[in-house]
């Protein structure tokens, strides 16, 4: 077999499978239509502002609630803190109590 | 097209000719497409499900400052919000957080004090509702952390070290984990017992308006009139979370910079120079008859099919990994350290801009570049090679 | 008769106005006729292989015209000068230069790849062209590993590929034995029965006293000298 058959097979199935992922993307959004309209829904009815995603700290927590002006949030010395660090971890003392 | 596809077969004779280099160079090119479409997917699609959501979200809370700290509220500042025209209702939250000690995890607490539902699940069990005293709400991951199930007893420790127990009446599902993980829903008035809450004061307040466009406006007239509250407008919550995301996913094309330099090299080199070999090869197909444009249409494919190859490789390998694994390899990035941490079960919202602009600094630049050094040697007369 | 082509004072200078200025080819002139075998003579440095890139079109005179058919192809622009080159002349060069890595065939169709022509056409071309050339056996190997003779027919295989009527060989003995430099001549004397033109650059006796040449042209120090 010649080798640009291969090559262009190997496109074609590619860009095949990318197009069919986006079908299922546009499947999965419009069925996730719902879902979201009901959180939209939930965020109103409990008056929620923030997620629940970072839970370590207060301006972490709600970010959106936060005073951002008080430095070193995390624990003392902190270095990265902006929602929540994830590169340097805090001391393992601190890790070990769970913090606060 | 004919003339372009025997040079097409051409083009990958020859890089098949270095397959081990060359494979190397799609391997790596897909890793970089993988990486930086795996970050832009993550944050695209989280970004869009996360603003979508915080649409519900309350258009305008006032908090008050004491010493530049966030401090309770005085319900006694409702009546004087609800004076200024154009403000709808105006009612208190209660919230706060509370560390629990045996999981070392923080929650979200809420005295409800009014009644709720929405349409669709979000729950196992029953919502609750304001006069289920002793009874509570809680989010999947106090649960999970917990070990409670619909029926059980949520233990939760008073200000004086006393135990309180609420008889868990539902569990919030997982599909509203992005909101609910960490709550812990009670009555209000088993809120005020809990923590000894003051009388009259309230955490903050939630402010209606009829003309959303005079939020702002309400707003800043707001902070005049009572100058130690802070208002929290609604713009403003999906402003700091579109700035959050885009700090996130910057830190995380931050870490795999690197990756990204080594590639850059790796291009810049093929880009800069041309191999003696590779020069001679080209005399001897401008000797043989081939015209400039042949050349030129032989590196172009040969940096083409290379590139596009790993592009669609990479986008393709970023999607399953966001989309059906979870981003395993960035969640740890985008997590931090915290303890409660949701399962995202991302929606594959993609935007197809992106991949395009994706496509645009990957596949272009390494083209140009494969194209580019031949130019010269494409260019100049071929009697060269006659004297190998 | 009309020369196919014809040469008329033409020099070649490298360096142009540097301190290594050259001249290799100077004040030439000559004459190739149809279906003739010419052999231009001469010593290592002579000017042999500029004066038969010349005449190839490979690069263009810095004196002088080259009428190919008629035509005055210094004046042409580069497009036209690789069309030429392609339809007119197949080249054996002194060191073969086919492309390494890649296969016999491979290497034979590459002429063929600019050319309207599709892949089965081409590869018909090719079989019959290696089958005349005792190549086939090794259509599928990488022209590396190849014996020198075998690397010479690959070669002449190459420039007879686009059916060129006129055919410039350089130095094609010099990688070759008595044995297989007569094989190369009976090639050669096919390639002429059947109406080729071929011109030789050589210094090998062998070559340029066979008797399948027609005309002999001695180049010194970039000067033509007729002779027989
Ligand atoms: N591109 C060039 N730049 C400078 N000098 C050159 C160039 N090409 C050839 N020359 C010089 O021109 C002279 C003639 O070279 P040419 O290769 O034509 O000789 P030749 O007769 O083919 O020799 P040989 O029999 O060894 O192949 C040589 O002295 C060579 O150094
Ligand atoms: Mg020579």
């Amino acid at each position: 077999m010649k080798k640009y058959i291969v090559f262009i097979g190997i496109v074609v199935i590619e860009i095949v499978i990318f197009l069919g992922l986006l079908l299922y993307g546009i499947d999965k959004v419009s069925e996730k239509k719902a879902e979201l309209n009901t959180l939209r829904q939930l965020a109103h009815e409990l008056r929620l502002t923030d997620f629940s995603i970072w839970t370590e700290a207060r301006y972490t927590r709600h970010p959106s609630q936060a005073d951002w002006f008080s430095a070193f949030q995390d624990y003392p010395s902190s270095v990265e803190h902006f929602p929540a660090g994830s590169i340097i971890p805090p001391p393992e003392l601190i890790l070990k109590e769970g913090g606060s | 097209m004919k003339k372009h596809l025997k040079i097409l077969e051409f083009a990958l004779s020859s890089l098949l000719r270095r397959k081990y280099k060359n494979l190397s160079i799609v391997l790596v090119f897909s890793m970089v497409t993988f990486v930086i479409a795996s970050i832009l997917f993550l944050t695209h699609s989280f970004k869009k499900e996360a603003l979508s959501v915080l649409e519900g979200a309350p258009q305008l809370i006032v908090q008050r400052l004491i010493a530049g700290r966030h401090a309770l509220i005085p319900v006694s500042y409702i009546d004087e919000i609800k004076k200024m025209p154009g403000v709808g209702k105006v009612s208190p939250r209660y919230w706060g957080y509370y560390y629990d000690q045996l999981t070392g995890a923080n929650y979200t607490i809420i005295g409800l004090d009014r009644a709720w539902s929405v349409n669709g699940r979000v729950m196992e069990g029953t919502a609750l509702a304001p006069e289920d005293i002793g009874y509570c709400n809680i989010g999947f991951g106090v649960s999970d952390r917990r070990f409670l199930q619909v029926g059980d007893d949520l233990f939760l420790q008073d200000t004086k070290g006393g135990l309180y127990h609420f008889k868990v009446k539902g569990i919030f599902n997982m599909k509203s984990q992005l909101l609910t993980n960490d709550l812990v829903l009670i009555t209000k008035k088993d809120f005020i017992n809990l923590f000894q809450f003051p009388p009259s004061m309230a955490t903050d307040l939630v402010v209606e308006v009829y003309n959303p466009s005079e939020v702002t406006n309400i707003a800043k007239k707001i902070k005049e009139r009572l100058p130690d509250t802070r208002p929290i407008t609604h713009d403003e919550i999906l402003r700091t979370y579109n700035s959050l995301f885009n700090w996130r996913s910057g830190l995380m094309l931050t870490m795999f910079a690197g990756a990204v330099l080594a590639f850059v090299i790796l291009a810049w080199d093929k880009a800069t120079g041309l191999s003696a070999e590779e020069r001679q090869e080209i005399g001897i197909l401008k000797a043989i008859g081939w015209e400039t444009s042949d050349v030129l249409a032989l590196k172009f494919w040969e940096g083409a099919s290379l590139s596009i190859i790993s592009y669609l490789t990479g986008i393709i390998a970023a999607y399953f990994h966001v989309f059906f694994f979870g981003a395993s390899i960035f969640a740890p990035a985008l997590k931090g350290w915290s303890v409660l941490f949701p399962d995202f079960r991302l929606v594959p919202d993609i935007d197809i801009y992106q991949c395009f602009v994706l496509f645009m600094v990957t596949v272009l630049p390494y083209t140009v570049a494969t194209i580019v050094p031949s130019w010269k040697a494409a260019v100049t007369d071929p009697d060269s090679v006659m004297r190998g | 008769m009309e020369p196919l082509i014809r040469v008329e004072g033409v020099s070649k200078c490298f360096n142009r106005g540097r301190p290594n200025e050259i001249w290799p080819v100077r004040e030439v002139s000559l004459e190739i006729y149809p279906n003739e075998v010419v052999v231009l003579k001469g010593p290592s440095g002579s000017g042999k292989t500029t004066l038969l890139g010349l005449i190839g079109c490979m690069s263009r005179p810095t004196a002088g015209k080259i009428l190919v058919k008629g035509m005055d192809v210094a004046k042409l622009p580069e497009r036209f000068l690789t069309e030429i080159r392609r339809k007119t002349f197949g080249f054996i060069f002194q060191q073969f230069n086919l492309i390494k890595g890649i296969t016999v065939k491979e290497n034979i169709m590459l002429p063929l790849y600019p050319t309207p022509l599709g892949f089965k056409e081409i590869s018909q071309t090719v079989n019959t062209l290696m089958k005349t050339l005792s190549l086939e056996h090794r259509a599928d190997f990488r022209v590396e590993i190849l014996s020198g003779g075998e690397q010479q027919r690959v070669a002449i295989a190459r420039a007879l590929v686009n059916n060129p009527d006129i055919l410039m060989a350089d130095e094609p003995t010099a990688h070759l034995d008595s044995k297989l430099s007569k094989d190369l001549l009976e090639i050669l004397n096919t390639l002429k029965s059947k109406g080729k033109t071929i011109v030789i650059a050589t210094h090998d006796p062998l070559v340029f006293e066979s008797n399948i040449v027609d005309r002999v042209y001695e180049v010194r120090d970039g000067s033509i000298r007729a002779s027989s």
